[in-house]
């Protein structure tokens, strides 16, 4: 049976019809068909922005946090542009996020039109697939599609572009038969028939490579979150007693109190963490894709051992590093059979020689109000139940090394685009996937200062999100490497913040500033328990550091473990 | 520039696809010459050939970005001295009175020839290899080349070998 709709009623339809029940987006000119037929799908739920780029951030938290497709709309021209930081950041984590923006009318398009911009080109290198829908008959299978695509085998950010005529434009619609929407496919499982051929070569020579190994490691990534493979991976680990490292963004995806695991590597995992894979014999990698930031240089990257490389996405094999054993698959799977076929072992003289490794922490800060102790704060208020989302900078480092992860998928952060503002519009989404529990965005005064106007959209939405300040009155991590490397010019990093109690204030939402440690337990407690958004912010010594370091382009056996002497100040 | 390896991509017949399989040659900054585009054996899917300067697993890898690249049905490398090329040049002279025989001639040691005689100017027609062709550029340039067009290689791999037929895009059958 068929109705005659418009093209943006079409549009409401099948969002509604893969799942969909919100929308983070911004109005204008191109798009107004769609806002115009949108009140009247109750089930989409939208939220407004302050920015389209936090239109996107938020659609990429909501979708890693519920693994559904998040979903963005903008309008053409500025609108559209505005999304491109959100898609990249997407597009460098692997994120199901459907943009959606209004484009101008199909016979002004390549006419410099009010508006206009050819999104489509610019999206081209940070989409996984985008589209100019070119007539209504074809908008119902682009939906569709691009969502399946979002979702299937690596996930991905995705873009329709849809001319404001042909979301006027009407046609017979024909609903999708049920079941044959693609809102249900988990992401990071490939596609029903697209998984590839013989694995068990592979699995073979991975698990006769395992029970050779005298100092074996197993080093996971998103990809583990992306397809749920935590049991698998946790079963492979304690079958053969293999200690377990997780990257940035696969972080949660094991429990930091298990005995078998060891921490972040690369640029600021601990000493013991990069010195064990200096040592290791064979690294077993699982959905992760040994990016510079994991591997330093990577010519003296672990150089004694062979690689045993699992990943969903082909051409991550071989690309940054020479693999001995590369497996294509889904981690969950792929896991599975490995499980199966490795021979119980356990790894303890290899454990206590890396124990041998560990060095006491090299002091990275001055004063009481140490970023550990916020952090540690933090988790006993929320007794773990809580997601934090990270902006990016040495808070980011802090968390990553030092809040106790314990349930999957509860760390969100950007990792390969490094996107600073990332943190308080991402836990918009964030909040919405998951609205029963605490979720603390954690800035520092840079990044804060990027996307703060979205306290007014958790306001008028009612979100409860909490964020917290790390104010060092510097960008921190840049001023880091300015003393580090370029003789403490500290060239243009000292940065101003606002009053964040009065801002809070402005904005009719809880405001607090800790100063001293003393106050610690009693403000986040607080912030924690208030109903709506709180903000609180920590005044944090000015030069404190992320340590350890290795050093741009340096091999993870070098790694600085304090400030360099005082330089004179230029 | 010594080109090591041909690459051979079938692929949807649409200029976005085209778009989106250049950007990932942009964006691996690798050197390429040659590239041509044209129809393959399937209806609404066309052959894009290049040449390209890599070690084998650089090529390698550059195969395997372009194979996920949406749009793309089919993509392969294969090394240079396993390619068949062939290249097509249109050449416009301008002979003088005094030396058309002598032109002609030139034309037919290459196996050219010549497919508009206009009174200013000639043009000729080759196909070979990029050699070969260059060598016959250099033979007519005492007779006062105005123009050259050449199309690159088109490529192909020798023997019995062959890329698979793979339907074009349809985006209802795509969805799950």
């Amino acid at each position: 049976m068929s109705e005659t709709l418009t093209g943006a009623q079409i549009l409401c339809r099948e969002l509604l019809a893969a799942g969909v029940d919100v929308i983070f987006g911004y109005p204008g000119g191109a798009i107004m068909p769609f806002y115009h037929a949108l009140p009247e799908y109750p089930g989409l739920r939208h939220i407004l922005a302050r920015h389209e780029q936090a239109a996107a951030h938020a659609a990429d938290g909501y979708a890693r946090a519920c693994g559904r497709v998040g979903v963005c709309v903008a309008t053409s021209g500025p609108g559209a542009t505005n999304l491109v930081t959100g898609l990249a950041t997407a597009h460098m984590d692997s994120s199901p996020v459907l943009a959606i923006t209004g484009q101008v009318g199909r016979n002004m398009i390549g006419r410099d039109a009010f508006q206009e911009t050819d999104i489509i080109g610019l999206t081209l290198p940070i989409t996984k697939y985008n589209h100019l829908v070119q007539d209504v008959s074809e908008l119902a299978s682009s939906v569709r599609e691009a969502i399946t695509i979002a979702l299937s085998g690596r996930p991905g950010p995705v873009l329709l572009d849809i001319p404001k005529d042909v979301q006027n434009q009407k046609f017979e619609y024909e609903a999708p038969p049920a079941g044959a929407t693609p809102g249900t496919l988990a992401p990071g499982q490939l596609a029903p028939g697209a998984s590839p051929g013989n694995l068990e070569d592979g699995i073979r020579d991975a698990a006769e490579l395992i029970a050779a190994a005298e100092r074996p490691l197993l080093m996971i990534g998103h990809g583990v979150i992306l397809g749920n493979a935590y049991a698998e991976v946790r079963a492979l680990a304690e079958k053969t007693g293999i200690p377990v490292i997780t990257t940035l963004l696969g972080i949660s995806a094991f429990p930091e109190s298990h005995p078998l695991h060891l921490g972040m590597p690369g640029m600021h995992g601990e000493v013991h963490v990069n010195r064990a894979i200096q040592h290791a014999d064979v690294i077993v990698g699982i959905g992760l894709r040994f990016d510079d930031r994991v591997t330093g240089n990577v010519a003296a990257f672990a150089p004694r051992a062979k690689i045993v490389h699992i990943e969903l996405d082909r051409a991550e094999i071989g690309k940054n590093i020479r693999v001995a054993v590369g497996i294509v698959g889904d981690a969950r799977d792929v896991t599975r059979r490995l499980v199966q076929a490795v021979q119980p072992r356990n790894c303890d003289p290899w454990r206590e020689e890396i124990q041998s490794f560990v060095r006491p922490r090299a002091e990275s800060f001055s004063g009481d109000l140490s970023p550990e102790a916020i952090l540690a704060s933090i988790y006993e208020v929320t007794g773990g139940r809580c997601t934090i989302v990270t902006d990016v900078g040495q808070h980011q480092m802090w968390v990553a090394k030092h809040y106790p992860y314990e349930r999957p998928n509860t760390h969100i952060t950007s990792g390969g685009l490094g996107t600073m503002g990332f943190a308080v519009p991402a836990a918009i989404g964030v909040h919405v996937a998951r609205p029963d529990e605490s979720v603390w965005a954690i800035s520092g005064d840079g990044g804060f200062q990027m996307n703060m106007a979205e306290i007014a959209t958790m306001v008028q939405e009612g979100l409860s999100v909490k964020m917290a300040i790390f104010n060092n009155g510097y960008l921190g991590m840049v001023r880091q490497w300015q003393q580090f490397f370029h003789e403490k010019r500290y060239s243009c990093t000292p940065i101003w913040s606002p009053d964040y109690v009065k801002l809070a204030e402005a904005y009719g939402i809880a405001g607090w500033r800790v100063e001293n440690r003393a106050q610690l337990e009693d403000v986040v407690e607080r912030a924690n328990a208030h109903t709506g958004p709180a903000l609180v912010e920590f005044v944090i010594a000015q030069e404190a550091n992320v340590f350890p370091m290795i050093p741009p382009g340096g091999s993870l056996s070098e790694p600085i473990e304090s400030a360099p002497a005082p330089a004179p100040v230029v | 520039m010594a080109l090591s390896h041909a690459i051979s991509v079938l692929l949807d017949d649409d200029l976005l696809t085209f778009n989106r399989v250049i950007g990932v040659v942009r964006r691996r900054n690798v050197p390429i010459a040659n590239l041509t585009m044209g129809a393959s054996q399937v209806p609404g899917v066309s052959r894009l050939s290049f040449m390209m300067q890599a070690d084998e697993a650089n090529a390698d890898r550059l195969v395997r970005q372009l194979q996920k690249s949406f749009g793309v049905r089919h993509a392969a490398m294969f090394p240079a001295e396993d390619a068949v090329t062939r290249e097509i040049a249109l050449i416009k002279v301008r002979p003088a009175a005094t030396n058309r025989a002598e032109l002609a001639a030139v034309v037919l040691q290459f196996e050219a020839a010549v497919v508009e005689e206009s009174p200013g100017a000639w043009i000729i027609a080759m196909t070979g290899v990029a050699a070969r062709i260059e060598s016959c550029i250099r033979a007519l340039e005492r007779f006062g080349i105005l123009e050259i067009a050449r199309s690159g290689a088109v490529a192909m791999r020798s023997g019995a070998a062959s890329s698979p037929s793979p339907a074009p895009h349809n985006p209802s059958e795509a969805v799950l």
